[in-house]
């Protein structure tokens, strides 16, 4: 087989993978929710959610019908190559991709004015949808390695970019984080969720390290400052659903960059639905 | 957590009577689906007196605030404007007994739907579940809305908890 065609179909099941399955950590995340949780509405919406996750998987079907918009993650090592044919092998993946999951039809037709105010009305093919920007990491382990996320419109809703006024202070940068997150996940109605944060220099450079924690982060896996945030947001007992309960947040995956020599810190943040991160990853 | 109370569409009064808020209801059937487009639409023909003339029948039925498109159904915000401003007229007018979608509502809609002996019921988004319980789908009306047309299709075991009956809501705290 052709290496491009090779590269063409990698991506396109990276993304149905993406849009299909639960990775072990977070079916982990799960179990153990369901195994401490004592509200027993709570605990039918995460079976629910959960048993949804599996028969994804078998059938290889849309975990939501909200199948996400692309983004894609792209590591690069220091012998590795990105070239123009490259990265036009992967936006055609992910288009195959689109058509295979089936993803949902929401690519807006028309000119810059009829995308906003959607008059041109939607192109029927699943795979006319855009993928955003890709953002390429240069990485020290010698892979070329790509991390497809489908970003569903909940979490874009209710998602915050803004700044903090720091103090010199870490406990405000966290207080300031965790007021902005308990409205945005009562507000999101597709919880639990996963709060992905990025803290950096400028709005684009937080979005992209909270980028970066979605396709890194593990619900295994939390250091004290993700602990510290997701403890905080789930004492508000807003629940799965908003049903209440101990298990509004199952995790925090937050990526802290380099900051800027200043009062101020930007932060990126979006509550994930209760199927996000969905994200797979392959290597290229 | 109680027995989940097998339920089969259309709905008569009396099975909607002994619903309580944080039931859960397994739903079998013919259901709608419709969502912010076409909703004002159906109630824009009820309160017109026009819409007969569709021969659809939702006396005793579900409306799911879905789109229906290959990817599946699952459950947008029941508290968009346009969707729950549909709920009285749907009930009042159309006969619709059970609103099923997600998210809390005005308790003035509550208060209304104990009025007509209606409910509101949350469907988690599980859409790769939905799809394995989902037998039939058709299009019904407005077809040039595309997934956010009136559809109606079979389900078989939806489940579902009810968030609003009786004056009382889920989010009551």
């Amino acid at each position: 087989m052709k290496s491009e065609k090779l590269i063409i179909e990698k991506v396109a099941d990276c993304l149905v993978r993406a849009g299909s399955t639960f990775r072990e950590d977070q079916k982990e995340a799960y179990r153990n929710a369901l195994a401490d949780e004592q509200i027993d509405s709570s605990c039918w919406v995460m079976k629910q959610v959960l048993d949804n996750a599996l028969v994804a998987e078998e059938r290889r079907s849309p975990l939501c019908d909200d199948t996400g918009i692309p983004h894609l993650f792209l590591e690069v090592g220091p012998n590795k190559c990105v070239t123009g044919a490259l990265l036009e092998e992967i936006k055609e993946g992910v288009r195959q991709g689109l058509r295979q999951l089936p993803g949902r039809p929401m690519a807006i037709k028309g000119d810059d004015y009829a995308r906003i105010d959607q008059s041109g009305g939607l192109d029927e093919d699943s795979g006319a949808l855009a993928p955003s920007p890709i953002i390429i990491k240069p990485v020290e382990e010698d892979v070329l390695r790509l991390t497809v996320l489908m970003l569903g419109g909940g979490p874009a809703i209710r998602g915050i970019t803004q700044r903090v006024f720091h103090k010199h202070s870490v406990d405000v940068v966290i207080d300031e984080i965790v007021s902005r997150a308990i409205p945005a996940v009562g507000q999101l109605g597709c919880s639990p969720c996963t709060l992905a944060i990025g803290i950096g220099r400028s709005q684009f450079e937080a979005t992209s390290l909270m980028m970066e924690a979605m396709a890194k982060g593990d619900f295994g896996i939390q250091n004290d400052f993700e602990r510290h945030i997701t403890k905080k947001v789930n004492e508000t007992n807003i629940g799965p659903l908003g049903l209440g309960g101990k298990y509004s947040v199952l995790a925090t995956f937050a990526k802290i960059g380099p900051q800027r020599a200043s009062g101020v810190r930007i932060v990126a943040l979006r509550p994930c639905c209760c199927f996000e991160p969905r994200r797979a990853t392959i290597a290229l | 957590m109680e027995d989940v109370i097998k339920m089969l569409t259309p709905f008569s009064n009396k099975t909607i009577c002994q619903l309580k808020v944080g039931d859960v209801v397994s739903i079998s059937g013919y259901i709608y689906c419709g969502r912010d487009a076409v909703l004002p639409r159906i109630c824009k023909e009820l309160k017109e007196g026009v819409w007969e003339k569709r021969g659809i029948d939702l006396k005793g039925g579900v409306v799911f605030h879905t789109a229906v498109s290959p990817a599946g159904v699952g459950p947008t915000s029941s508290n968009k404007l346009e969707i729950e401003g549909s709920f009285e007229t749907l009930s009042k007018k159309g006969g619709i007994k059970m609103h099923l979608g997600k998210g809390a509502i005005k308790p003035e809609t509550v208060e209304m739907l104990a009025e007509n002996n209606a409910v509101f019921a949350i469907i988690p988004p599980v859409t790769a579940l939905l799809e394995s319980q989902t037998l039939e789908r058709e299009c019904v009306a407005w077809s040039e809305l595309g997934m956010e047309a009136l559809y109606r299709i079979k389900v078989e075991n939806y489940q579902a908890i009810i968030a609003a009956a009786k004056g009382r809501s889920i989010y009551d705290k």
